[in-house]
């Protein structure tokens, strides 16, 4: 990376780094079309989009970490071939990851100093502790040791741990992927202040972010992508949030249909009170009605999976009173949740949700094994029997029954996630998180009939999204999440774009 | 013998792959074809181990007495007592428990109580060397389904505190029985020890309840992707203690023929049979990581490692040789396993 | 405040198992009715020299998140070489074991790190392995070394209280301290042990760093079993599994930790001179073995319940329910003042 420095003459006009019609599909699919933009020297470049626009794949591109079908990235004139995250830091390229990536292990100098070649093998520990001394107070991280655990600092510390590593290192091109999402106000400004620093020394930065308002304040330049496709770039100085909004959604969708009345019967439902998890959520509470389909709107960071987390069981810390069909659900741990009719479908189904490697009609009838034969034995009739109703009701073709789950589809995948939490009487509350994350069309189309079809049967429905047509179609309740917090809950026709600006802007002005 | 449920791999690599991208499935053809063969195409470690029982025939073939009823005999009564155990230890594998380092420890107590009751009468006797075994690894199951306890240090304390056991049971030498009620086991019906049939057994017990009972199904699935299971609700802790129990019974088992066989116990009784029941399991290609295996598996992993020494032995190689093979065959049948398995969280 | 401490166990954790055992040693004379001589020191250093190597290298690629099972077999292999080929040259003897130590963990720590199998398995098979090697080497039966000049000199008392292997044993921890301490290989090896994606994206060259570990562990631990064989003028084919489990016991109580990431040299130190300590205690006071085997289990028994994160759990779920309690009771008492957002 040392070689980098010195390559970077500051020409605001000449590009550093650019990309020509790039493309990517994954089977079929086409995830980006004919994608290009210039970053130039020292330029802070925004890159926005609604989900599924192709933001990520971009970046993933860029950092190495997937090959383009066509088109080139040009790095400082020359065409280059990333074919690895190794190869794209050796160009220059560094990435803040949307996924942390700082060990808690190590203290906060260890975390700054690894990985970056300029380091030297045997340590100085004066400069070192003095570099990072100075790298952590451009953060605004002042209150830090350099010899402190990371396990002993905040999401937020961390994250701007991380950022302040990648942006130490002297890169031609940082990318940084959403990276305040989880940041207070003060934080983000630290943030942007280090961005402008790096970016006045010739460094081009790129970044990927849902919060319009910040994309405004701190970058130069603003691209948008919508479908896969570049739609604008423009000036930031020439833009407000409105018009980024329309550029990303197009037309902004607007939902007129009525929505559907509360179920009629009474203690079918589920009462959160005071909901919190310390650090993720501030005071969550809603009572959902069986036969409704509630959607909580909130992007990374904004609490809204964390709602369904805790419900499930996954955040033994904590707090609040919940109470499902009027009894107290022990959400405190998973089994208890589970025991009190509470089913969770989260976001990740690889690690979290299905078993890959085994057959579909086991990942299918995993839940319910205790009802498939009497006194801890399973009957292989009723197992066969029931994994092939579920195969229908979820539209899985029988044929692909005896396949591992890891041989489907990411829409068949998660048909069967969704699928084997229905058609059980002791499950009256589904709770999804992201249920058509990484899913098609039509699956999509499919997912939503079974959860409308769910709550018709009387289930609580409560599912989070950050697809605004999903959240629109499906949700009959909608209720916008921000930064740990409830922004607002809709019931009748609402507006795509004032969504947008709930989840993106909370109720500060545009 | 492959049935679709448990021992299965992912067909065709390659579209494992593409689907992790989110994609969609291969076309028809292939999609069709991959289906077919994903029920009955042996994968790389089914053939590495046809290859190599097919060595040891062939090499069998040129040893004389080999092949012949009373070494036959031989190579299953040798396989037994590890074999039973091993079987135990192949639920703990595949439930996500790993290993256990204090099974040595568990069979001497097991004896040890054994042989100081055998006054009470046989059954009495078994029974309470069975509820001492299946007590001992329960405990260590709950410590560590519930509170999720790395199992190698849990069970490297275990041992030292059953050893302490032992060593206070037998006052620091050897436990003889006052009363031999256990003759009968040391019996060869068959010309086989009584042992083997009890390994047969309970071969056949463990498939049976790794296949057909809803606890065996949770260990399968558990073992392969416990974030998933906990989050789906399911009874992980409970499924762990009784995995665990179930291995102290077959610990037990181990420690009663051991006990019968030197009619006296003392605190070295146990030996090697922590890694040679771990070595047997791995041998039978069941994964570390665990979610897959069986006790078939175990089983046939037992008898190849004992068919191994014996030709080993039949053509006059000592027992470091011996080791060494059986070493190098564990490394083999490991890498292989692992290999394929697309566990890269590291 | 439980979780500053936490995040210094590597230091806390060493430093208190020593105190404790070091306490424990100077109180012998209370029981064991004679006062303490400079030979039971030298003893308890001969003892640190017997198996402190082995906790060094397995506790360096535990740091790393590995657990090196073949650091017996290596110990009985080297030491077998050692004895075998030093018959009339000891360092040569010394300098075959370590060659072969320091293959086998290359080769080792390369299959780990380059097909991602755990290290588990393939240190047992290797272990196995490594066994019958050895025996096959010696036939079965021990091997008598017969360089009376060496073992005279190899430990003899220097300084009063050390010996050669106590001394080389303290200076392999220095150069250890030193390396990990004072280069980036430190922080690499515990990043590797921390988290391994998150070290591959920030660059560090797991791979290599893993064989180096591997191949330093093997070569300690063939080290170490040389000296030992010198010393004691044979070489056992078979010296049983106690060695790693006590080697094991060294690393954990010198804070390090079987999930990786914790873990420092000087804290290894500590340990396998408690555990040196503890052995040497049980000699001059004679208790009762089952009761060192049960004191043992306790101390482990301790850092189990300090490592498991079910415990932890446990914990935070107990504090949420109380603070949800209060939290009701204060909400009781006022009237009616409905605080945050309903939806």
């Amino acid at each position: 990376m040392s070689d980098a420095t010195s390559a970077l003459v500051s020409d605001p006009a000449r590009p550093q780094v650019s990309v020509e019609g790039l493309s990517r599909s994954f089977g079929g699919t086409p995830a980006v079309r004919d994608v290009s933009f210039a970053v130039g020297t020292g330029e802070i470049h925004g890159l926005c989009g609604h989900n599924g626009a192709g933001k990520s794949t971009v970046v993933k591109m860029l950092s190495g970490q997937l090959t383009p079908d066509s088109g080139q990235i040009i790095i400082d004139g020359r065409p280059v071939q990333l074919g690895s995250r190794q190869a794209a830091q050796r160009l220059g390229v560094a990435l803040v990851d949307q996924e942390l990536s700082v060990i808690p292990a190590l203290t906060v100098l260890d975390n700054l100093l690894l990985g970056d070649v300029s380091v030297p093998l045997v340590n100085r520990p004066r400069a070192a502790a003095a570099r990072c001394r100075q790298v952590l107070s451009d953060m605004g991280l002042d209150r830090l040791r350099p010899q402190q655990p990371l396990s002993e600092l905040s999401i937020g510390e961390r994250q701007l741990v991380e950022v302040a590593r990648a942006l130490s290192q002297n890169a031609r091109l940082v990318i940084l992927d959403e990276p305040t999402a989880t940041l207070s106000d003060a934080e983000t400004e630290h943030v942007f202040a280090a961005i402008r620093r790096v970016a006045a020394q010739g460094c081009s930065v790129i970044f990927v972010s849902h919060r319009l308002s910040e994309v405004l304040d701190l970058c130069d330049t603003v691209t948008v992508l919508r479908d896969g496709r570049r739609v604008a770039t423009t000036a930031s100085a020439e833009l407000t949030v409105n018009d980024l909004i329309v550029q990303m959604l197009g037309e902004a969708p607007h939902r007129l249909v009525a929505t559907r009345p509360a179920d009629s019967r009474p203690g079918h439902e589920l009462r959160i009170e005071h909901l919190r998890v310390p650090g993720r959520l501030a005071d969550f509470s809603l009572t959902a009605q069986a036969g409704r389909v509630y959607a909580l709107a909130g992007q990374l960071g904004s609490g809204a999976s964390d709602v369904l987390r805790a419900l499930a069981g996954l955040h033994p810390q904590a707090t609040g009173a919940v109470r499902l069909r009027d009894r107290a659900v022990p959400f405190r741990s998973p089994l208890g949740a589970a025991s009190a009719g509470v089913a969770f479908v989260s976001n990740d189904r690889k690690s979290e949700g299905l078993f890959m490697d085994k057959p579909v009609a086991t990942n299918l009838t995993a839940t319910r094994l205790p009802s498939l034969g009497r006194g801890g034995l399973l009957s292989s009739r009723r197992e066969r029997q029931a994994a092939r109703s579920l195969a229908e009701l979820a539209g899985i073709p029988d044929h692909r029954l005896a396949d591992p789950a890891a041989a489907l589809s990411g829409g068949n995948q998660q048909k069967v996630f969704v699928g084997r939490c229905l058609g059980r009487d002791d499950v009256w509350a589904l709770l999804l998180d992201e249920p058509t994350r990484g899913v098609d069309i039509g699956g999509r189309a499919a997912i939503h009939r079974l959860l409308r079809a769910a709550a018709d049967a009387g289930l609580v429905v409560i599912f989070s999204s950050t697809e605004l047509e999903e959240l629109l179609e499906l949700g009959d309740v909608i209720i916008t999440m921000r930064e740990a917090r409830i922004v607002a809950r809709y019931e009748d026709s609402v507006d795509g774009a004032l969504l947008m600006r709930d989840m993106t802007h909370g109720a500060h002005a545009a | 013998m492959t049935t679709a449920n448990n021992d299965h791999r992912p067909a065709v690599a390659s579209s494992a792959q593409q689907a992790e991208a989110g994609t969609v499935p291969p076309a028809s053809a292939r999609g069709a074809l991959s289906r077919v063969s994903a029920r009955w195409r042996p994968d790389s470690l089914d053939i590495g181990i046809a290859v190599v029982v097919l060595a040891v025939i062939v090499a069998g073939i040129l040893t004389t007495r080999f092949f012949s009823l009373a070494n036959a005999r031989a190579i299953l009564a040798s396989s037994a007592w590890v074999g039973i155990t091993a079987i135990g230890a192949t639920g703990v594998m595949i439930a996500g428990s790993v290993v256990s380092l204090a099974v040595a420890q568990t069979a001497t107590v097991a004896a040890m109580i054994f042989l100081s009751t055998q006054q009470f009468g046989l059954p009495a006797a078994i029974a309470g060397a069975l509820a001492s075994g299946m007590a001992i690894t329960a405990l260590q199951g709950a410590v560590i389904g519930f509170w999720k306890a790395n199992p190698i240090v849990l069970t490297i304390a275990a041992g030292f505190a059953i050893d302490g056991v032992a060593i206070w049971i037998s006052g620091g030498s050897t436990v003889y029985p006052k009363v031999t009620a256990f003759n009968g086991l040391n019996d060869t019906p068959l010309g086989l020890p009584l042992a083997v049939y009890v390994l047969l057994g309970v071969t056949v017990l463990t498939q049976w309840f790794l296949r057909r009972t809803t606890a065996g199904r949770q260990m399968y699935l558990m073992g392969e992707n416990p974030a998933a299971a906990r989050a789906a609700g399911l009874p992980v802790a409970r499924v762990t203690v009784i995995a665990w129990t179930f291995f102290g019974a077959c610990i037990a088992v181990t420690g009663i023929f051991l006990a019968a066989f030197n009619t006296g116990a003392n605190s070295a009784l146990g030996g090697t049979l922590s890694l040679d029941a771990i070595a047997a399991v791995l041998v039978g290609g069941t994964a570390i990581g665990g979610g897959k295996g069986s006790a078939l598996r175990t089983l046939g992993g037992a008898v190849l490692i004992s068919a191994i020494s014996d030709l080993l032995l039949l053509r006059g190689f000592s027992t470091g040789i011996q080791l060494l093979v059986k070493g190098i065959l564990v490394l083999l049948v490991v890498i292989a396993v692992h290999v394929r398995s697309a566990r890269g969280r590291r | 405040m439980i979780r500053r401490l936490a995040s210094r166990l590597e230091v806390v954790v060493p430093a208190v198992a020593l105190g404790v055992t070091l306490i424990a040693f100077l109180c012998t004379p209370a029981i064991s009715g004679k006062a303490l001589s400079t030979f039971d020191v030298y003893n308890t250093f001969q003892g640190l020299a017997q198996l402190g190597l082995l906790t060094l290298g397995l506790g360096m690629t535990m740091i790393a998140g590995e657990f090196d099972l073949s650091v017996i077999g290596v110990y009985a292999l080297g030491g077998m070489i050692a004895v075998q080929a030093g018959q009339s040259s000891p360092v040569l003897g010394v300098l075959a074991a370590v060659a072969a130590g320091a293959a086998i963990g290359v080769v080792q720590g390369g299959i780990i790190a380059r097909l991602r199998i755990p290290s588990l398995v393939v240190t047992l098979a290797t272990y196995i392995a490594l066994l019958g090697l050895t025996s096959a080497m010696s036939g079965g039966l021990d091997v008598t070394y017969g360089n009376a000049a060496a073992t005279l000199w190899i430990d003899r008392p220097l300084a009063v209280i050390f010996s050669v292997p106590s001394l080389v044993t303290v200076a392999a921890f220095a150069i250890a301290a030193v390396i990990l301490g004072g280069t980036r290989l430190g922080r690499q090896i515990r990043a590797i042990g921390g988290d391994r994606r998150a070290s591959r994206v920030a660059g560090v060259r797991v791979d290599r760093t893993l064989a180096g570990l591997f191949a330093v562990s093997g070569t300690l631990a063939a080290l170490s079993g040389a000296l030992y064989n010198y010393s004691y003028a044979t070489a056992n084919p078979d010296p049983g599994f106690q060695p790693l489990i006590l080697a094991t016991v060294g690393c954990l109580v010198g804070g390090v930790s079987l999930a990786g990431g914790r873990g420092l040299p000087a804290g290894l130190l500590a340990g396998a001179l408690s555990v040196a300590l503890l052995g040497q205690i049980d000699a001059i006071t004679a208790i009762p073995d089952d009761f060192t085997e049960l004191l043992y289990a306790s101390l482990l028994g301790i850092i189990v319940a300090v490592d498991a994160p079910g415990l932890r759990e446990d914990l935070d779920r107990l504090k949420a329910r109380t603070r949800t309690r209060r939290a009701d009771r204060a909400h009781d008492t006022d009237a009616r003042t409905e605080q945050g957002t309903h939806a």
